[in-house]
């Protein structure tokens, strides 16, 4: 096993093995879910292209994404940071992006079982009924653009500190979670919030997905704010990261 | 490289075994596992996990981690901080056993008597510049004052002052401590003095006492220190 294969097993066992993490990464988007299923909206069609309970997946989908991303790397990452491990392993001659890029990784690694999972409460409680190709193509869809959560969750994980990192990782899920329209159609929010959602990559992530399901083509402004994103977190990162090395803190 | 800081510089939620085995394959000529464990004494620590682990134990580790791409030089920064009277004592005789296989430790440290009895070399650095370099003994050779220690019933200061090489008088209860720049001198005009003084001690200077002199001594040449 390569050193760096070798780093990321090693991020995942600890992530695994936190039941803190576990709790919040499956709890939260496995108790939204249920929670709007009890709304009882399945007659609604949204936005008139897919009907609510696919809706709701997606952006159950999305929400755990989200949430798994931002724990896995925030404030882990920033009680990480306190401990002086990081500054430990940049004595190893492994290279030093290498740091981030297992922890972007190790993010990327535990949103897939989430998503299935909110998948399956889906197929089995939410009465969603898709066929094989279009489950599997959700769902790798869905992961692959979730790299702009890892990216920030990563980030974030370096802008904060131990006791910062919970109420901002909170906020940050809670307000890309309302406002990116996952917890209510974005085409029933007052006109204002609207075209904020525009702004935000929780909206496009769901927005691709939904597109999928609906018509099977992908819009390419939900590819460039997502595509935007990843690249601005990844030089903010980059940034940061080089920042704290030089001051021997990383 | 070796250093403390508030935290444990362990990751939190591993066994210790998974961490080192972690670290180990980052280098490309790592130490064999159990070299390293046996060189580090962390041998009862490698199931525990790592935040569950004493200052002194957390050490260790640390050190583990820092030999466990077999380096042929180590930089210690503080090495014992964390550490109780006994661990320190471990950890010193490790570095020894490590460094007569033909290393080279370079460590920093606040506890001169640990640099006196452990390093072949001592630097002194002052304010950024070296004011000492050379074994411990040669250091503490280089420091003329010796300790004269006795005890009276009667303490009289202004006598002890007075007499010949004293250039520094403690005095803490019944015992009094005469710091001298000779020595022989001194003694004998305290024989002649008819000073009722009993168990009369002499000693050398401490490295302590050559650090201090060291650096007061480079402080009065230089006139004023620039920070």
């Amino acid at each position: 096993m390569s050193p760096l294969l070798a780093f990321v097993r090693f991020e995942l066992v600890r992530l695994l093995r936190s039941w803190k993490f576990l709790a919040i990464t499956v709890g939260f988007p496995v108790v939204f879910y249920m929670l709007f299923l009890g709304e009882r909206r399945s007659g609604q069609i949204i936005d008139g292209t897919v009907p609510w309970r696919v809706y709701l997946m997606v952006s159950m989908c999305t929400f755990g994404a989200l949430v798994a991303a931002l724990n896995a790397g925030g404030s882990r990452l920033a009680t990480e940071r306190s401990t002086g491990w990081a500054r430990q392993l940049r004595v190893t001659p492994m290279p030093a992006w290498s740091y981030v890029a297992t922890k972007v990784t190790a993010s990327m690694l535990v949103v897939l079982p989430v998503l299935i999972l909110v998948e399956l409460v889906g197929f089995t409680f939410g009465g969603v009924r898709l066929g094989i190709g279009q489950w599997v193509g959700l769902t790798m869809l869905l992961w692959i653009t979730a790299i702009p959560f890892a990216v920030l969750g990563v980030f974030v994980g370096f802008m904060v500190n131990a006791e910062t990192a919970y109420p901002v990782v909170t906020a940050l899920m809670f307000v890309l979670g309302y406002f990116g329209g996952l917890f209510n159609p974005v085409s029933q929010m007052p006109r204002a919030l609207q075209s904020a959602a525009q702004a935000l990559p929780s909206f496009h992530h769901a927005a691709l997905a939904l597109d999928l399901l609906a018509s099977q083509t992908l819009g390419a402004g939900n590819w460039l704010v997502l595509g935007g994103y990843t690249v601005f977190l990844g030089l903010a990162l980059a940034w940061k990261y080089r920042v704290e090395e030089s001051r021997g803190l990383a | 490289m070796l250093q403390t800081g508030s935290g444990s510089g362990l990751p939190p939620g591993v066994r210790v075994g998974e961490a080192l085995a972690l670290v180990r394959r980052l280098y490309r000529r790592p130490a064999p596992f159990d070299t390293t464990v046996e060189r580090a004494g962390i041998g009862p620590l490698l199931g525990c996990r790592t935040n569950h682990l004493s200052g002194g134990e957390a050490q260790r580790v640390r050190f583990a981690l820092a030999i466990a791409g077999d380096p042929e030089l180590v930089f210690l920064d503080e090495p014992t901080v964390a550490m109780d009277v006994d661990g320190r004592r471990t950890f010193w005789r490790m570095m020894r056993q490590f460094g007569q296989e033909g290393r080279t430790i370079v460590f920093a440290t606040h506890h001169l008597e640990e640099a006196d009895q452990i390093a072949d070399r001592v630097i002194v650095i002052n304010h950024g510049r070296v004011v000492a370099d050379g074994p411990g003994a040669t250091l503490k050779a280089a420091v003329a004052a010796r300790h004269l220690r006795f005890v009276v019933t009667d303490p009289e200061p202004e006598r002890y002052d007075r007499l010949e090489g004293v250039t520094d008088v403690e005095i803490c209860g019944s015992g009094v401590t005469l710091v001298s720049l000779d020595a022989d001198a001194t003694a004998r005009d305290l024989v002649r003095s008819n000073i009722a003084f009993r168990d009369l001690e002499v000693t050398g200077a401490c490295l302590e006492d050559a650090f201090i002199a060291l650096t007061e001594r480079k402080r009065s040449t230089d006139g004023e220190v620039t920070p």
